[in-house]
């Protein structure tokens, strides 16, 4: 269970908290994160290739804005305090909704709101408690690029095959 | 790419066996240090039997192919839910499916299922993603 009662969770639910500033896409970060996913594409690593297939410039992997949790991104006391337990927090589902693609040379803003907590039981026992986490992500113009929601879970016990 | 799908179109792509270090390097990659990934004494303390790759991990994986069918300007939302995990030495296969095209004034809306199964065909992401073109 979290360390923090499920009324207090529910509380913050509509809470908004800027959680990422400063995120420069940068060349060197969208090539290594394209190779560790397995889709070292030209258009992630050759400004030229990039080009040739339409795009303004190097554009990033469709997730790449997981990297918006790297500290030198996030302001300092700024992210919920949901009081999840490391150890038995999963990932339940990511979605993301698309403006534009993302590009090298962008820097982008992250304001991320907390649109529902809820918590059922597990079938393997213990409780689950869910956060869905909203984050618009804006460029320099204050544009929006991308909407990325991310359902985390904490879960009763270590999660085995099949207990979703 | 072609601009030109028809429902039921599918098309697959395979990755793997993926191990440990592949979990590492998204790790560094992506920010995502949770010891869950990579500290095999800490998980078993937790009472799992290993590792396992980061959802995030695998949903890249699955972007790649999104990303070959598509392209990224079209690409207007993906979704991945996170189904089992996965474990070193599990060979990943993502398929995409096209479910249905509707043709607007100015433009098309294509939508796809997206899954990534295992060497066992269990899936381990179910999801989807749609493109406007």
């Amino acid at each position: 269970m979290p360390s923090r009662p499920l009324a207090e969770l529910k509380a913050q639910v509509g809470d908004t908290h800027r959680t990422a500033t400063d995120l420069g896409i940068e060349r060197g970060k969208v090539a290594e994160f394209a190779r560790a996913i397995h889709d070292p594409a030209d258009i992630y690593l050759d400004e030229a290739a990039a080009k040739q297939a339409g795009y303004e410039a190097i554009p990033a992997p469709p997730t790449f804005t997981r990297t918006a949790e790297f500290p030198r991104y996030v302001p300092d006391g700024e992210a919920f305090n949901l009081g999840f337990d490391p150890a038995r927090v999963i990932h339940g589902e990511q979605a993301y909704e698309y403006e534009r693609p993302l590009y090298v040379g962008d820097t982008l803003t992250g304001d991320t709101t907390l649109t529902d907590v809820y918590q059922r039981e597990g079938e393997g026992g213990g409780t689950m408690t869910f956060a869905v986490l909203e984050t618009a992500f804006t460029d320099e113009a204050g544009e929006l690029v991308l909407t990325a929601t991310g359902t985390s879970i904490e879960t009763g016990q270590a999660i085995s095959e099949g207990d979703e | 790419m072609s601009t030109a799908y028809a429902v039921g179109d599918t098309f697959t792509e395979t990755t793997g066996p993926v191990d440990r270090a592949d979990f590492v390097k998204y790790a560094g990659a992506s920010g995502d240090f949770n010891r869950i990934h990579y500290d095999e004494p800490f998980v078993t303390d937790a009472g799992y039997d290993s590792v396992f790759g980061q959802g995030m991990f695998t949903a890249g994986v699955a972007s790649g192919l999104v990303r070959e069918v598509f392209g990224l300007h079209a690409l207007a939302e993906f979704d991945t839910r996170f189904i089992a995990q996965v474990w070193p030495g599990d060979t990943l296969t993502t398929t995409v499916e096209i479910d249905a095209i509707e043709d607007g004034n100015d433009e098309t809306r294509i939508e796809a299922s997206v899954t990534v199964t295992n060497q066992d065909d269990e899936p381990v992401i179910t999801g989807s993603a749609v493109a406007v073109q």
